[in-house]
């Protein structure tokens, strides 16, 4: 076998983790094209509509576009996409086990690293395109003026808050494996959830600090919101947000790769 | 190429694979043992997989856990199903070619080959979940091999194959052991296995592992002059058993007995010959009706038995 009629594998950034990450990712968006997950994909994009549709019809004077943006943000950004990584990220190493295809991957050079950073941008890929249609068709059912914008805004926190929460629970995905969704639903509630509505520096390093601020900012809500609120935001430009749930990413990701480099796991029939 | 030094893996108070200590060149290697042996254990920490908890293993020279260079160089098919369903062995064997560090079109270009190779062409298209145990099992191998490594590791192989597809896969591996002489760097393969006659059929050396030690090592033959060493098992039936071990234990060649049955006696001796001449006497002096006196069985499985109820302490 020569290098040139099959191509050799080489240890350059492109052959060692990139393309292996890239298959990866290109084989998890296969197995999410199965009807049980196409059924949960179409649950998700209809949710926040079917729940915008009912309070539209019981407001009697329309609904108020803030009320409405506020009710999008929690179901889309917030809810939708903590549900569809649940099921995209948290099985990223359990499911490989149970697959009985984990010791196939592990023994690639790169395997383990682009068997996570793969799952990862699958997760991130087909929670988001869900997220984003949810948001698109809950806009278009609350019949909030000026959508366009609107939906813009919503697809950017979309995708911030898949990055930022994907690289969350990659970290049980990885220490708990067989656990990972109670760990993640766990995680997202104290994390998420109680450590980011804590006013101190602790909500720092949450996901949902940004994406709140980012909503305030963009939204234009800062002067209107009470002083107690604005203890819940941080006043930092938009540009500061981003590249915080960016980083808040890379550090989580990091620590999970490095993490699964070194994880054993015993082989069951042995022990 | 390949070099464990007093290696002990432990899992919580399991113990996993004991105190093992050996060298293998290029060449095909059985790994021979019962379920639960340690075998899978000693694979693992063989390809890297998992991280002795005391000693030391070097595969090409290099500790193999989390080390691409090594894993680079290594083609492994564990002994679990795969119970990947939706993906056809084609999408399989290209993607785990790909995760090897191979460009697009070069993992496809030796995923169809290697596909073709195991027998596996006209069904590569065909997803996972409507094959046969045997058709998948040829769809790992091919995943362990189309990366071309020089290490290839074969767990349980032609387990649950039908005798067909065992013969098939036997000269498959055979064939790529064979080649290994050829091979410009030399290859080395490893395949574990509770049955003998699969790796006889390899032409292998043998290393044996009992209880995570290992027990013997070495080609067929010296593991059957080792065993010579002991004392080998005769067997006879007759009708008075019991009176026959009391004639025979002043035999300075017996060194134990024990009865199975009714009407089973077998004797462990050094001087099998002399036992049965002395066996002889007894029956013509005591007038006993013996029906059969076997020697203990020669070949390998045979061997393989002895060597695991001496590990037990049964029959030493």
């Amino acid at each position: 076998m020569s290098a040139s009629d099959a191509g050799q594998a080489d240890s350059s950034f492109r052959n060692a983790l990139l393309a292996p990450t890239l298959a990866v990712t290109s084989f998890q968006l296969g197995r999410l094209l199965s009807r049980q997950r196409l059924l949960l994909a179409a649950l998700g994009v209809i949710f926040p509509a079917a729940v915008m549709l009912a309070v539209r019809r019981t407001a009697a004077e329309g609904l108020d576009r803030d009320l409405a943006v506020t009710m999008i943000y929690a179901l889309v950004p917030e809810a939708v996409c903590m549900l569809g990584l649940l099921v995209t990220m948290c099985p990223a190493v359990a499911d490989e086990l149970e697959r009985g295809t984990w010791i196939h991957i592990a023994v690639r050079p790169g395997g383990r690293r682009a068997l996570l950073l793969g799952t990862y941008l699958a997760a991130v890929i087909w929670t988001s395109i869900v997220a984003i249609l949810a948001a698109i068709l809950a806009v278009v059912v609350a019949r909030v003026p000026q959508p366009l914008p609107l939906i813009g805004m919503l697809a950017v926190l979309v995708v911030l808050s898949t990055l930022g929460r994907a690289a969350l629970f990659s970290l049980p995905a990885v220490i708990l494996p067989k656990r990972a969704l109670v760990a993640s639903v766990a995680v997202a509630l104290v994390v998420e959830y109680l450590a980011g509505f804590i006013p101190a520096v602790v909500n720092q390093a949450t996901v949902s600090l940004r994406l709140r601020s980012l909503l305030v900012e963009w939204m234009g809500w800062r002067q209107k919101l009470p002083v107690e609120m604005q203890l819940l935001i941080d006043p930092q430009p938009a540009w500061v947000q981003i590249a915080a749930v960016i980083c808040l990413a890379a550090v989580l990701l990091a620590a999970a790769v490095k993490i699964l480099d070194f994880r054993q796991f015993p082989p069951s029939v042995e022990i | 190429m390949l070099a464990l030094t007093h290696v002990t893996k432990v899992f919580g108070s399991v113990i996993g694979v004991n105190d093992v200590t050996v060298e293998l060149g290029a060449g095909a290697h059985g790994l021979l043992g019962p379920n639960g042996a340690g075998k899978t254990t000693l694979l693992g920490l063989i390809t890297g997989q998992l991280r002795p908890t005391m000693g030391q293993v070097r595969v090409f020279g290099e500790r193999p856990f989390a080390n691409p260079r090594v894993l680079r160089r290594i083609g492994f098919c564990p002994a679990a199903d795969l119970l990947e369903r939706r993906a056809t062995p084609r999408e399989w064997v290209r993607y785990l070619v790909r995760l090897s560090g191979f460009r697009r079109d070069a993992a496809a270009e030796r995923a169809d080959r290697e596909l073709d190779r195991v027998g596996l062409g006209e069904a590569m298209d065909r997803p996972l979940s409507t094959l046969s145990k045997g058709m998948r099992q040829r769809a790992k191998l091919a995943g362990a091999m189309a990366h071309d490594p020089d290490l290839l590791v074969l767990d349980e192989p032609f387990d649950g194959l039908d005798p067909v597809a065992r013969h098939d896969l036997v000269g498959l591996v055979r064939h790529w052991a064979e080649s290994a002489d050829t091979a410009e760097v030399p290859r080395t393969l490893i395949v574990a296995s509770h049955l003998l006659h699969e790796v006889e059929a390899l032409q292998a050396g043998l290393a044996v592992i009992l209880g995570g030690r290992l027990v013997a090592s070495g080609t067929a033959g010296e593991i059957r002059d080792m065993v010579d060493a002991m004392p080998s098992e005769i067997r006879i039936r007759c009708d008075a058993p019991r009176r026959l071990a009391e004639a025979v234990c002043s035999t300075a060649g017996a060194e134990s007995m024990r009865f199975e049955g009714d009407d089973l006696l077998v004797v462990a001796t050094r001087q099998p010959r002399e036992l049965a001449e002395r066996i002889a006497h007894v029956a013509v002096e005591e007038r006993l009706a013996i029906r059969e006196v076997a020697a203990g069985d020669r070949s390998l499985e045979g061997i393989f038995g002895r060597l695991v109820r001496l590990h037990r302490g049964v029959g030493s």
